[in-house]
């Protein structure tokens, strides 16, 4: 412990800040979706507004965060695998910025939904929600742990969502050939599983960050093989 | 240790016995070499003045004589310095010796004397020189001369004395440094084992070592040293176990911070509340840990204000836990630490017993309140004239004596649900078989059942043992769960009662029907009062939403207990354990 404390340096202690700091903005954003998610499931329109009204902490702690990264980069050079840290921090950032702002969208659609009857019971949006919301989760995990293979299951989780989203699609499509009457509704529905699948997105971008520091490869758009593979040659090269 | 100690004490006394020998050495050689050339030079002057006393002719004469008797080289020179004798032959050699010291002294002031080397004899001499005088007139000189190697002998001698001594005290410094430094070693190093004995933590008992002196008195105050630590130590040790066993048995979960704000320890009954929901919370944030943003604006807010903040928090994703976190420094002994304690407390029960009770009174008001609305639209529209009009009236009464007695039934139910759980209940258990009660039951239910085309099947052996119960309230049992069993089979489906001896001296009733079924996340809810799986379908089939919430109170009662199992749209079983009569249970006993 006493050692510990001595070899921790001032340019540590700034990267542990921005990490924590992630990770705040991370459960602001988790509990941005769990409290938009909530307040569709129970048509609790009160807690449609607070989410809409909490984005602005997001963006508050969305600048602190790009501050200190720019800070760093410009009073420390940091180097190699420190550089690698820093960028991902930034785009994080970014992420979960856009991820607030999307919690904010479907708020805004939930809001007008609590207006008008219910179309229909909602099974698969709350299961969108619970895996964005693990998929977010996970992103940071990896993050903070630095685990290349955590990353990478969360790479793939979005394609359940994907999968969810179509569904949702053709199920809504149905209900509005037969009745014109729900389209307004269906839409509405629709793009907020639109922007739960969005949000899925970002979380994965962040997983894509985490594999890219870790190992300092690009696999955001198309990595030919077993992305695993690449955690696998890191560690034997380590 | 012992050797650098023995060395240093040695070459004290080697040092010390050095200088000695060498002032004595240096001091005493050269007052014996001075006093020595003093004692000849007057010998050899006594000599020269009885020779002097005699004429010239006379001395050039005995010149041999005197040599011998003076044990001296003896020289006889003219008034020009030139050798006139000389006793050794060697010696002789011409020209003046009036350029001498000794001469020139002795011509001066009557007596030369000097110490020089002789270049002739090629060896220091001491030379003393006298005026042979012929009235006032100089008319020669007499030199007498002796070599310094006596003295040399005599120092030499001396030299090895001091030696010999020098070696003597070698010798005994030797020894009596080993002695010494023994003597000085065996006590500081059995203190320095036992030292090290006490830093391994061993408990090495007393230090034993006798003696007066400053080491003596080193030893008691180590042993008293140690005797003080022992005791600190063991009321630490027992301060420390009680603090420990607090900390682990304490049905509060405790997180203890680091400087750093990385969890340090987590006790049991965290554990114990968080279960399986948090892994591996050791070395982590708390943010890192747990993600909860009610912990972490507890815990800025605590760290920008220094001061303890209660806070409200939720933990877990599924069956999450409500808990009250308070934060509080762990004064340490460095204030630098820096130390955080987080105290949690469970409030998840707390605030499920007052959902509960919020729940049942808005339970309660709900279910009198509907029949009593029914009542009284019903008893208004009579007022408005439907009495005059016998076949309405009539109908409108039975209405109202069927919400009426549904109003009864509810209060019964909730009388009864309250007496039992006041436990003034009054149950008198006796010795019941259950084949007697069971086909009471079914009698009561084949007229509901024969309504709904459900075929009841009944199977209860005759040797079943008898089981300990209250008649009564074991039928309001048995009806309650066949009533229910009848209400959720559709058309057509079956009811069966079954018992059987069970393990533990119980006998287990079976009711099982072909029913709706009942969901998994369900069943752990169907005891409560007013829970109804679904709520608008239960209440078309008249029931109260207490049925089950009262058996589940009457076994208790009867020290049996109530299993439910079930399958969405296949079937629902309900098991019912009672214990064996004359044989009490293991719980009875208590």
């Amino acid at each position: 412990m006493e050692d510990t404390r001595r070899t921790i340096t001032h340019y540590e202690r700034e990267l542990q800040e921005i990490k924590q700091n992630l990770l705040y903005l991370g459960a602001l954003a988790e509990k941005a979706i769990a409290n938009v998610t909530a307040s569709l499931l129970d048509r609790n329109s009160e807690l449609a507004r607070q989410v809409i009204e909490g984005d602005a902490e997001i963006d508050k702690l969305d600048t602190v965060i790009e501050e200190q990264c720019i800070r760093l980069m410009a009073l420390r050079q940091p180097i190699a695998r420190d550089l690698r840290f820093i960028t991902t921090a930034i785009k994080i950032n970014g992420h979960l910025e856009r991820i607030g702002d999307m919690a904010v969208n479907i708020a805004e659609k939930v809001l007008q939904l609590n207006e008008v009857p219910q179309l229909k019971p909602y099974i698969d949006l709350p299961r969108m929600a619970e895996i964005a919301r693990e998929m977010i989760r996970g992103s940071l995990d990896a993050f903070v742990r630095e685990e290349c293979e955590l990353a990478n299951r969360i790479r793939r989780m979005d394609a359940e969502i994907d999968t969810l989203n179509e569904q949702i699609f053709r199920e809504l499509l149905t209900f509005m050939l037969e009745d014109a009457r729900t389209i307004h509704r269906a839409l509405l529905i629709m793009q907020v599983s639109k922007n739960l699948e969005r949000i899925a997105d970002h979380a994965k971008g962040m997983a894509d960050m985490v594999v890219y520091m870790v190992t300092g490869i690009n696999v955001r758009h198309q990595w030919p093989g077993d992305p695993d593979d690449i955690c696998q040659a890191k560690r034997e090269e380590s | 240790m012992k050797g650098r100690l023995f060395l240093k004490i040695f070459a004290t006394y080697l040092a010390i016995a050095v200088l000695a020998v060498g002032i004595v050495g240096f001091l005493a050689g050269s007052q014996i070499r001075a006093k020595l050339e003093q004692q000849i030079g007057s010998e050899l002057m006594a000599h020269a003045r009885i020779v002097d006393l005699y004429p010239m002719k006379e001395i050039q004469a005995h010149v041999g004589e005197i040599a011998d008797i003076a044990r001296a080289r003896v020289t006889i020179l003219d008034g020009q310095g030139n050798v006139i004798a000389e006793t050794d032959p060697e010696a002789a050699v011409l020209g003046s010796h009036l350029e001498r010291p000794e001469i020139q002294e002795a011509r001066i002031r009557g007596s030369g004397s000097a110490t020089r080397y002789s270049r002739t004899l090629k060896e220091e001499m001491i030379y003393v020189a006298l005026p042979i005088r012929k009235g006032p007139d100089i008319v020669g000189y007499i030199r007498l001369a002796r070599p310094l190697s006596d003295v040399r002998k005599t120092i030499e001698e001396f030299t090895a004395i001091l030696l010999q001594s020098f070696l003597i005290i070698l010798v005994s410094s030797v020894v009596v440094a080993f002695l010494f430094s023994r003597k000085l070693t065996t006590p500081i190093r059995d203190m320095e084992y036992f030292t090290e004995r006490l830093r391994r933590g061993e408990t090495p008992g007393t230090l034993m070592i006798r003696s007066s002196d400053e080491i003596g008195q080193l030893a008691e105050n180590i042993n008293y040293m140690v005797d003080e630590l022992q005791k600190r130590i063991a009321a630490l040790q027992e301060e420390k176990a009680k603090v420990e066993a607090a900390f682990s048995s304490a049905l509060d979960g405790v997180l203890i911070l680091d400087h750093q704000g990385r969890i340090e320890t987590v006790n049991r009954g965290m554990w114990n509340m968080i279960g399986e929901r948090y892994r591996d919370l050791v070395g982590k944030t708390p943010l890192e840990a747990f993600r909860n943003l009610g912990l972490q604006r507890a815990l800025d807010q605590y760290r920008s204000g220094g001061m303890p903040v209660p806070q409200e928090m939720e933990l877990g994703e599924e069956d999450p836990v409500m808990l009250d976190v308070s934060i509080t420094p762990v004064r340490g002994v460095d204030a630098a630490e820096g130390k955080t304690m987080l105290v949690f407390h469970d409030l998840t029960r707390l605030k499920k017993l007052e959902r509960m009770r919020v729940d049942f009174v808005a339970n309660v008001t709900h279910e009198i309140k509907t029949p009593l609305t029914a009542i009284m639209g019903f008893v208004e529209t009579l007022q408005e004239g439907a009495i005059e009009d016998r076949e309405t009236a009539k109908k409108f009464l039975s209405t109202i004596a069927r919400h009426a007695e549904r109003l009864n039934r509810l209060v019964e139910d909730l009388l009864t649900i309250s007496n039992t759980e006041l436990g003034e209940l009054h149950f008198s258990f006796e010795s019941v078989a259950l084949s007697g009660i069971a086909q009471s039951v079914l009698h009561v239910i084949q007229q509901k059942a024969g309504e709904k085309k459900i075929r009841i099947a009944s199977a209860i052996p005759d040797d079943l043992p008898p089981i300990r119960a209250d008649r009564d309230r074991l039928s309001q049992v048995l009806i309650n769960v066949l009533d229910n069993a009848v209400k959720f089979t559709p058309e057509g489906g079956t009811v069966s009662l079954s018992a059987a001896p069970a393990s533990g001296n119980e006998v287990v009733v079976k009711i099982a029907d072909t029913g709706i079924g009942i969901p998994r996340d369900e069943i752990p809810r169907l005891g409560e009062r007013f829970y109804r799986v679904d709520k608008t379908r239960s209440r078309e089939l008249g029931g109260t939403g207490l049925g089950l919430s009262i058996v589940k109170h009457l076994m208790t009662a009867h020290k049996g207990r109530m299993e439910i199992e079930s399958q969405l749209g296949r079937g629902t079983t309900v098991s019912l354990y009672f214990p064996i009569a004359g044989n009490p249970s293991p719980d009875s006993r208590s």
